[in-house]
């Protein structure tokens, strides 16, 4: 799930913008106007770099100095009336640290960025903002496409996206006429498109936040669930693994769907040699699809009203510590399990799915949520210090975060014990196909309840911000609208958890819908319109960004054919 | 009989929006204590106590805004607004779409000053001419100017771009200064003859709440035409720091091995700079000669003190 963290991401970006307090005339304090900071004088300890050659500053300039300078001291540092507009005030190239003595010394480097954010932070950042829940889908859709060309669609997607991600980052800087300094991708849009790019990127980021809460609510039922029925099972020494098919071991690893083989959850076909009433009374009011969803609304309900979230931004490592205890987890089995791969390419074998598949297209839709960081892009890369690095670091990010899906998804899928089970075993959420008595991961399906359950407050604050700030104007109208909102939101999650708790499903459906506006249609339509005004638009470039904007649009219409 | 105990007025008018808020702190040196856009439509009668030159008072008047509580407030007390003016300076957002509109509003205030204040001046400033692309402004400056003389008729109107980003304000507003003041030829002189015999290299008189030049003489060409302005600008922001701390300024001394230059207080409403590039005169004789000269500068304006309140102590 690409959006466990970013939507919170952007959200603590500009939480934090607010509270630090500008000083008066500080050239070091962290303020989002980059404007009333402009570099026309500098105290000279501030001088960082500085140029051999001594010249004189002219005199409309050291004028213009002065009269700055005594402008700054008319009004409160927040009052934008008396701040330089940009046709008077001159090039960043062309600024001076200027002393009383009429000398000037021109600064080496000068650029937009006032970011304090080392390279290897900035892509610290944009790797846990994009790892997700989605991760879990990842050795199902490996499944789902075959072997090889599961492999070749991850790293495909991989570039495609990093090269929609580049045109998201480069979109504003073809905006000459305007300040865009504080724009984020969905501004561009409404330049761009009119209040039909407002709306429509307004729509797309309400589909990918809901789609992202319906998958956490099913997961959290299915994690709900595990935990209680591990501590039940522990309390009272069941091992409920006879009844299912798996394999052989003390570890063992389980296919829930092989008897009826498609329904994910049936939970409530475990049967017990013993006759207890006490377990089946238990199994009545804790089952997966039926009860524990519905008990999560007495938890998460009242969360979703708080008014500010920021509470639970601060829980955001929790994120981080889950997706590396994830690949802990998932090195340790497949030492334990080793490999069991076989080659077919084109047959299915009992045990084996051939290598290539065409049902690749459902990777491909759960990928476009993976790798999705387009609508915060810009304002993670606003914080990087060196800004001439953003292309390279983003890359980087990416490598890393295609590293880490393809670690994941190839050792899940090679090491399934393949003899026993068949590899269609793979569940939607890797994490099923271990039995609920697992230690290692009963560790992490904790771990992941907890995270979700602290991120779940931040993604309905954004989807509230969103939606009742553009229609009704004010991001909290009454308790009355947040709660009804709310209520649909839930509503949704649990009834999704009751009849359809395919999570590869849903990630799949909103990617591709969300992907295609974000990812696929507005970057590239964006560039041409650009491209088109400034009259460089070559025939070799509008045929590749219409192929991206075709590939986006057949990844939504296949999903339904799948 | 004139009556001097009667405050005369300068009112600066103008659309609401147009800068004037922002153009009084900018060259009164008040600190704007609020948002000027957010809370729209000045309302700014009695409160202002802003002098300068003697015992004038600066008003602050929106004209021709939207609000129409303010444009009711305005009809009911025309007549008290304009009695008594001494000064109109009436501000134009060059920027203006309703341009008809304007120059209405602005016919009116003529109207209302020929019935109630006919020997006023009247000066019409253009302004916000950043805004408008470099070759253009020279252009559309003569328009407007054409435009405004032919509707101010009978009344005459002097009219100047202004731009608080550029050294055209403070020019602007010395000029009015320097229409204002009655016997500025004869000051010119008596400044020429201190000059001269002081030996200094320039010497400046400044309006003492705004800095505004009055009047300089200069024995050679100075490089930097901006100096004025920049001078004014320093000793404000100084001001600013100095009342911060409750203090206030008199006068300050600057030397080093090329020059010596003094700003003091000179008459009741005139500061003084003297600048002198000979460093091996001592401070002692200039700040005499400017004692001296004090005195005599303070009689040339009360010669001239009961027929015009301005300069009047």
């Amino acid at each position: 799930m690409a959006n466990v963290n970013k939507e919170s991401r952007h959200l603590l970006i500009s939480e934090v913008d607010h509270e630090i307090n500008p000083g008066p005339l500080n050239i070091q304090f962290d303020s989002p106007d980059l404007r009333s900071k402009r570099p026309f004088y500098i105290e000279p300890t501030n001088i960082v770099n500085v140029n051999n050659a001594i010249q004189r500053v002219s005199d409309h300039a050291s004028a213009m100095n002065k009269r700055i300078h005594y402008y700054s001291r008319l009004t409160a540092p927040a009052d934008k009336a008396l701040i330089a507009p940009d046709h008077v005030v001159p090039g960043p190239e062309e600024c001076y640290v200027y002393s009383p003595l009429g000398s000037a010394y021109k600064l080496e480097s000068y650029t937009e960025g006032y970011g304090k954010n080392s390279s290897l932070v900035t892509i610290f950042m944009i790797w846990n903002t994009m790892m997700g829940t989605s991760i879990l889908s990842i050795p199902w859709g490996i499944k789902q496409a075959g072997f090889t060309t599961g492999m070749c669609v991850i790293t495909l997607m991989g570039l495609l996206t990093l090269y929609c991600c580049y045109r998201v980052v480069k979109s504003r800087t073809m905006i000459s006429s305007l300040d865009t300094t504080t724009w984020e991708f969905p501004d561009v849009c409404r330049y761009y498109f009119g209040s039909f790019g407002q709306w429509s990127s307004l729509l797309f980021s309400l589909v990918s936040l809901i789609g992202a809460m319906i998958v956490y609510w099913v997961l959290m039922s299915n994690f709900l669930f595990n935990t209680g029925e591990f501590i039940f099972n522990f309390i009272h020494h069941i091992n409920d693994t006879d009844s299912v098919l798996s394999t052989n071991d003390s570890n063992p690893v389980i296919c829930p769907s092989a008897k009826s083989g498609g329904h994910p959850d049936n939970s409530s076909m475990i049967i017990f040699y013993a006759n207890d009433t006490g377990v089946q009374q238990f199994e009545k009011w804790w089952n997966k699809s039926k009860t524990v969803p519905f008990y999560l609304i007495g938890l998460l309900l009242p969360l979703l009203n708080f008014k500010s979230p920021s509470f639970f931004s601060k829980f955001n490592i929790l994120g981080t510590i889950s997706v590396l205890f994830l690949i802990f987890l998932v090195t340790l089995k497949a030492v334990h399990l080793g490999l069991h791969l076989e080659f077919h390419w084109f047959t299915p074998t009992e045990f084996f799915v051939p290598e290539i598949r065409f049902q690749f297209p459902q990777l491909t839709g759960v990928l476009t949520l993976a790798y999705f960081i387009h609508n915060c892009i810009i304002t993670l890369l606003k914080n990087n210090k060196n800004q001439e690095n953003n292309v390279r670091d983003l890359s980087v990010a990416y490598m890393l975060v295609t590293l880490t899906y393809l670690y994941i998804g190839v050792l899940v899928f090679a090491s399934f014990p393949s003899p026993p089970l068949s590899k269609d075993c793979i569940e939607q959420n890797f994490l099923d196909n271990f039995p609920s008595s697992d230690i290692l991961s009963f560790v992490a399906r904790i771990f992941l309840l907890f995270q979700m359950m602290t991120v779940y407050p931040l993604l309905g604050y954004l989807a509230r911000v969103q939606l009742l700030g553009h229609v009704f104007g004010d991001i909290y109208p009454s308790i009355f609208h947040v709660l009804v909102l709310n209520l649909i939101i839930v509503g949704a999650g649990v009834s999704m958890a009751c009849f359809y708790p395919n999570i590869g499903g849903i990630i799949r459906y909103s990617g591709a819908a969300c992907g295609l506006a974000f990812v696929f249609i507005y970057p590239s339509l964006i560039y041409i319109i650009s491209l088109y005004q400034e009259e460089r638009l070559t025939w070799p470039k509008l045929i590749f960004h219409i192929f991206i904007i075709i590939l986006g649009l057949a990844n939504l219409i296949v999903q339904f054919f799948m | 009989m004139p009556n001097t105990a009667m405050k005369k007025k300068v009112l600066l008018m103008g659309k609401s929006g147009s800068g004037k808020t922002s153009m009084r702190s900018i060259i009164f040196a008040n600190y704007i204590a609020r948002d000027t856009r957010r809370l729209g439509a000045t309302i700014d009668v009695e409160h202002s106590h802003v002098r300068f030159l003697g015992n004038l008072v600066l008003n602050l008047w929106d004209c021709g805004g939207q609000d129409t509580f303010m444009e009711n407030y305005f009809t009911s007390q025309r007549d008290n607004i304009f009695r008594n003016v001494e000064v109109l300076i009436y501000v134009f957002d060059v920027e203006s779409r309703e341009l008809e509109k304007d120059m209405h509003y602005y016919q009116s205030c003529l109207e209302a000053i020929l019935q109630n204040s006919p020997d006023a001046k009247i000066f019409c400033l253009v302004h916000k001419m950043d805004l408008v692309q470099e070759d253009q402004r020279d252009l559309i400056f003569k328009e407007r100017e054409e435009d405004l003389r032919r509707l101010s008729r009978p009344l005459e109107c002097a009219c100047f771009r202004t731009s608080i980003w550029d050294e055209t304000l403070y020019k602007a507003w010395s000029s009015i200064v320097y229409q204002l003041i009655p016997n500025v030829q004869q000051l010119e002189m008596n400044l020429r003859n201190f000059a001269q015999i002081i030996e200094a290299d320039e010497v400046l008189l400044f309006e003492r709440a705004t800095f505004l030049v009055i009047s300089h003489y200069q024995c050679r060409e100075q490089r930097d035409v901006h100096r004025f302005e920049k001078i004014s600008n320093i000793i404000k922001q100084f001001k600013l720091s100095c009342s911060k701390l409750a203090a206030s300024f008199q006068s300050m001394e600057v030397r080093n091995s090329n020059f010596a230059a003094f700003i003091d207080i000179f008459t009741s409403n005139t500061y003084v700079m003297v600048v002198m590039s000979d460093p091996s005169i001592p401070s002692a004789a200039t700040l005499i000669n400017i004692r001296n000269a004090r005195k005599h500068f303070e009689k040339l304006e009360r010669v001239d003190g009961p027929k015009h309140s301005l300069l009047m102590r």
